[in-house]
């Protein structure tokens, strides 16, 4: 198990606690300037000076731990490898995938995802080679975030999380719901548990490799790089969010008349 | 001319000028549907050859042999010709363009151009091996909306969605929109960020811009 669950749901709502109790709260505009009100409305962040300050560590970190561990892993690691690495951790995430899928009622994307499993678990020999990108059955990401967004859930105000980064509560819900609904995390055992740690470790390196480029081109242009990446994050999620909720391709076959249905009719 | 028809005529003529004017109008309304959405079908499609147009010529560019100096050098005259660079500036800026004297507003579209020039050649230089695909066009307030795939070597297609504006008489890009994230949209809210912090003094982000290039 690679995470003790209550373990890590105390250290996120201590975290949250500790957020709220350093009590850094953002200065609200002057009402009287409608401008200044609609741009503090849209950052939806009351509590910014501490995420500042959370912002400020995690880049820290990142400066002085997992860039360089990224930038050496792409230069030491040849990029067939690097997807194949890459692939075999998305075919790990399947199962949760999976339920988030059905949790959203998505019926195509659900099957999307257990063929991409099926297929590339067996014929793409534990999940190395993407096979069923190449057969049509393509990729798609999703998290319990988005599933409780299509559920309704509001997002609240901006959140910037020590390690995980920017979030909001209710992807951080989502996150932690992740982490119940993961079959990984109730296994147990020595091995399960490098395993465990292993995924994770190899997870954010991936991730941050990937992102090498665009962070640092970010990170050169941006005058104030935490409003900007409070944007960005704000700005994709919204985006993620709709093109799941729009993604409602017809889960029956093209050639087959539903009963009861006028055969003229399509 | 007698008086009769002297006081005849101020009647009579408003009465025609009403009919032809009704007629014109009852004509207009009839017409303006199908116009409308004739000129909307033309404005679409006139974006969407623009936006195809443009990216093949960035991309001749890009995917090319030279190097990357020269690249970034022949890429320069295309943006500028294709980008509605200064209304991207006036947006960015937003609600601290009326706050800013007139000579601030001309040094900050200046340095804002070669900023934007500067992010989109470093950003294109480095590709290699770029291939589009033009997808759907839809009218917005703003102008319309065309939509490109954008795929590189080793990484997933990119969805990048392109605001054409007509408002300087010929289509420009007036925003790029990468997966979601409106360039225009983000770039405001570093600024506006900035300048929260900073005073809300232009003249601070005037510094920051002329720093950042230099730098």
């Amino acid at each position: 198990m690679p995470f003790a669950l209550p373990g890590l749901r105390w250290s996120l709502a201590a975290t949250l606690l500790m957020a709220i109790g350093l009590g850094g709260c953002a200065t609200p505009p002057d009402p009287s300037d409608p401008d200044a009100v609609a741009e503090f409305r849209q950052n939806n962040d009351p509590i910014e000076p501490t995420n500042r300050v959370f912002f400020a560590i995690n880049n820290g970190l990142d400066t002085v731990l997992l860039a360089p561990v990224a930038r050496g892993y792409r230069t030491i690691v040849p990029q067939p490898i690097r997807n194949g690495i890459h692939n075999v951790l998305a075919n790990l995430s399947s199962p949760v995938l999976f339920i988030d899928d059905v949790l959203q009622t998505k019926p195509r994307r659900a099957g999307d995802t257990l063929a991409r499993f099926v297929i590339n678990s067996t014929l793409g020999l534990g999940g190395i080679f993407d096979l069923a990108d190449k057969w049509g059955w393509h990729a798609h990401d999703s998290d319990a975030g988005i599933t409780l967004a299509l559920w309704g859930v509001p997002d609240g105000p901006f959140l910037f999380l020590p390690v995980l980064g920017p979030s909001n509560p209710r992807d951080a819900a989502g996150f932690g719901a992740d982490i119940a609904l993961d079959p990984f995390t109730y296994t147990s055992g020595g091995a399960w548990q490098i395993f465990g740690w292993t995924r994770y470790g190899v997870s954010a390196v991936d991730a941050r490799e990937r992102h090498l480029d665009d962070i640092a081109q970010i990170k050169r242009s941006a005058l104030d790089p935490y409003a900007t990446f409070r944007s960005l994050f704000q700005q994709h999620r919204a985006q993620v969010i709709d093109s799941v909720r729009d993604d409602n391709r017809a889960t029956i076959p093209a050639w087959f008349t539903p009963p009861g249905t006028d055969q003229d009719s399509k | 001319m007698s008086r009769a028809d002297m006081s005849s005529q101020p009647i009579l003529m408003p009465t025609r000028r009403r009919f032809i004017c009704l007629s014109m109008a009852l004509a207009a309304t009839l017409a303006l549907p199908g116009r409308a959405a004739l000129a909307q079908g033309t404005v679409v499609d006139t974006a969407t050859q623009f936006v195809k147009q443009t990216g093949v010529d960035l991309l001749g560019i890009v995917n090319g042999p030279a190097p990357l100096a020269d690249k970034q050098k022949q890429l320069t005259p295309i943006i500028n010709q294709a980008v509605d660079v200064d209304a991207i500036a006036r947006f960015c800026l937003g609600r601290y363009w009326r706050t800013a004297s007139p000579e601030q507003q001309k040094s900050y579209l200046g340095l804002f151009h070669a900023v934007l020039v500067n992010s989109i050649t470093g950003k294109l230089g480095d590709y290699t091996g770029v291939t589009f695909t033009v997808g759907r066009a839809r009218a917005s307030d703003e102008g319309v909306i065309v939509s490109t795939t954008i795929t590189r070597p080793n990484n997933p297609p990119t969805a990048v969605d392109w605001l054409i504006s007509t408002e300087t008489g010929s289509p420009k890009i007036a925003d790029m929109i990468a997966e979601g994230t409106s360039l225009r949209l983000t770039q405001r809210s570093d600024y506006a960020s900035y300048l929260s912090h900073n005073n809300n003094d232009v003249q601070a982000l005037i510094d920051a811009m002329r720093r950042q290039l230099a730098g």
